[in-house]
């Protein structure tokens, strides 16, 4: 029977990770719809007048996004966090309780935005778009979380402090006022104006990705290496170094209107971002010497090893992006799709789809997922991105340079994109089947009434 | 707490403090006043702005001319990108629609552009039937709107000058 509340251990960070997993496919299918609308605008044209504003360009784009990164990706993390905290201070979470009011308020939050965001009901700013109601129930959410970390911490029987939890309460410790300045939500209106306006939208755009996907998620990736492979981490003192300087500035807005030293301030942070995003590249890499032949075996292993490879790239990326001069020829293009898609789907991404599979086992006790559905789910996704992220890329760099010819005219350069947005659609439409082939395993897991068989460390599926 | 507690807490506070200071505080304290091309909105103009927004008009319009782009960039003609941005075109505006994304042009100047974008009747049509004007382009036609608000979208489009 389902409770609204349920005492057991482990059953919040459960349904975290059906509700991530159902949200998931909300996010898939209106990229889908989003890609055809861009390579085929006859499609959106047809559409019956009833129903074309909620499904208009505008209106769906943020709903993707903030589906996508809060329904999906958070819910991950919020079950990974509450998944992880009692087994690595050897007690029991702070409380139950407070981790279901989570998992109900922060589906309201995403289910507010999903209703809200085709209706028209925006504030507009990037990844900031949630009405003020919503806005409040973020905070609270992480509040919450913040109290079972803080709280479980403060009673652990294990006297030392892994890295990962570390990162969950710097993570969760300064996302509240991280999202409470960038929201401005002691005044919904808009406390800051014109310029200043897109300072503090960018002074969160960041650190939400810093501060929230960034520091948990490389908590999430050091915990899930060395239980995946079955080998001490090569270096706490590397992954500390992650922890403290994963810092950086507002680089998404270079030649803007802002002032010319915020520019060069951040551009100086984001250089001196590649020492903590070196750090973990080298413990990571470091730790599965010796070990990369389970990847072959392990798909969980595989998705972490993949998103990390995908990580290195995205940091590479971001801190390239950082210099003016580069910056100038990809910023506005699409370009900058591939790499949102890089850092949110292949990298945070992947290591949620090893996350889930590993926590559904552990939590459902069953062993009931098809190998084979966990492969088709990794070549799909793994192959579709690839194609997606790189035609964007291609498309990016042709867009950049035909601008910088200043002898184009400027719907030309569009008609151009038509063969890129085509293999957007495919390699778009491959991670979404893989992306179903994922949520039918997990549903067929938590149906499933096979016990356990044999419970292995470097665990492998059927 | 134990000092690496505390050391964990107030780093990351004190950090994240500094950061607050330098790159939102300290940039707020000197706010340009308008320039010549901001004017405050009409009631039509802002009901039009505020559309603009329902309708995300902003994720795939960008409101920003960069420095080397400026004077030069191209749209229909050569340099009719227009002049670069400044902290004062924006001083009405919140939120200010900069966007990051150019599947469609720039529209930082577009009421400037002569015979296409100075012209309503042409917008009034375009956002009906975009392909019927601008064939190739993948703007969804928004003839879903009524007139009233065609008419206000067209009138704050007009102030993009």
């Amino acid at each position: 029977m389902f409770r609204l509340v349920s005492l057991e251990p482990g059953s919040a960070s459960l349904r975290f990770c059906y509700a991530a997993v159902f949200w998931l496919i909300v996010p898939g299918v209106l990229g889908l719809i989003l890609a055809t609308f861009l390579y085929l605008p006859a499609v959106a044209d047809s559409l019956p007048l009833a129903v074309k504003p909620y499904l208009s360009f505008g209106r769906l784009r943020p709903a993707h996004v903030n589906v996508a990164i809060f329904g999906w990706l958070s819910q991950v993390y919020f079950a990974a966090i509450l998944f992880i905290l009692p087994r690595l201070t050897r007690t029991p979470l702070y409380s139950e309780r407070i981790a279901h009011a989570n998992w109900w308020l922060w589906n309201l939050m995403v289910a507010g935005s999903l209703v809200s965001l085709p209706m028209g009901l925006t504030q507009g700013r990037e990844y900031a778009e949630m009405i003020w109601p919503l806005d409040l129930l973020f905070v609270l959410n992480i509040v919450l979380l913040a109290v079972n970390i803080w709280g479980t911490v403060a009673r652990r029987r294990e006297p030392k402090i892994y890295v990962s939890i570390w990162n969950f309460m710097a993570a969760t410790m300064v996302m509240v006022p991280i999202y409470a300045v960038g929201n401005k939500i002691w005044d919904p209106s808009g406390a800051y104006r014109g310029m200043n306006d897109n300072i503090v939208n960018y002074f969160y755009v960041h650190n939400l990705f810093n501060a929230w996907f960034t520091t948990a998620g490389v908590g999430l990736a050091l915990y899930l290496l060395p239980k995946l492979s079955g080998k001490a981490l090569y270096s706490h003192r590397l992954g500390l170094w992650g922890l403290w300087s994963v810092w950086t500035g507002q680089h998404h807005q270079l030649y803007s209107p802002a002032p010319d030293w915020l520019e060069y301030l951040t551009i100086v942070f984001s250089i001196l971002a590649a020492v903590p995003t070196t750090a973990f590249m080298v413990n990571f890499f470091m730790t599965m010497r010796s070990r990369w032949h389970l990847a072959a075996e392990d798909v969980a292993l595989r998705f972490l090893v993949t998103g990390a490879i995908f990580w290195g790239l995205t940091c590479v990326q971001g801190v390239s992006h950082s210099f003016r001069t580069f910056s100038m020829v990809v910023h506005f293009t699409n370009w900058v799709v591939g790499h949102s898609h890089l850092a949110f789907v292949a990298s945070y991404s992947f290591w949620a789809f090893a996350l889930t599979y590993l926590m559904v086992r552990e939590l459902t006790g069953r062993a009931a997922y098809s190998r084979r559905l966990m492969e088709w789910h990794y070549w799909l996704t793994t192959l579709g991105m690839l194609i997606f992220m790189i035609s964007m890329w291609v498309a990016g760099l042709i867009q950049g340079q035909n601008w910088s010819t200043y002898s184009i005219p400027f719907l030309q350069t569009v008609i151009t994109m038509k063969p890129y947005f085509g293999a957007r659609l495919l390699g778009g439409a491959m991670a979404g089947i893989g992306i179903l082939c994922f949520a039918e395993n997990v549903r067929r897991a938590a149906r499933s009434r096979q016990p356990v068989t044999a419970p292995t460390h470097a665990w492998s599926g059927q | 707490m134990k000092p690496n507690l505390v050391y964990l807490t107030g780093g990351s506070l004190i950090s994240l403090l500094l950061g607050i200071i330098v790159t939102i505080i300290i940039p707020a304290q000197d706010p340009a006043g308008p320039s010549a091309s901001a004017q405050p909105y009409s009631e039509e103009e802002s009901r039009g702005r505020d559309i603009y927004l329902r309708e995300g008009c902003h994720y795939c319009h960008t409101q920003q001319v960069r420095e080397p782009e400026a004077g030069r960039g191209m749209v229909h003609q050569r340099g009719d990108i227009g002049p670069e941005s400044v902290p004062g075109d924006f001083y009405h505006q919140s939120p200010v629609f900069w966007g990051t994304l150019r599947q469609g042009m720039d529209l930082a100047h577009v009421a400037s552009r002569p015979g296409i974008g100075d012209n309503a009747g042409w917008h009034e049509l375009h956002f009906r039937n975009p392909r019927a004007v601008s064939p190739g382009t993948v703007m969804p036609s928004y003839d879903y709107l009524s007139a009233e608000e065609i008419q206000s979208l067209t009138a704050y489009i007009l102030t993009l000058r």
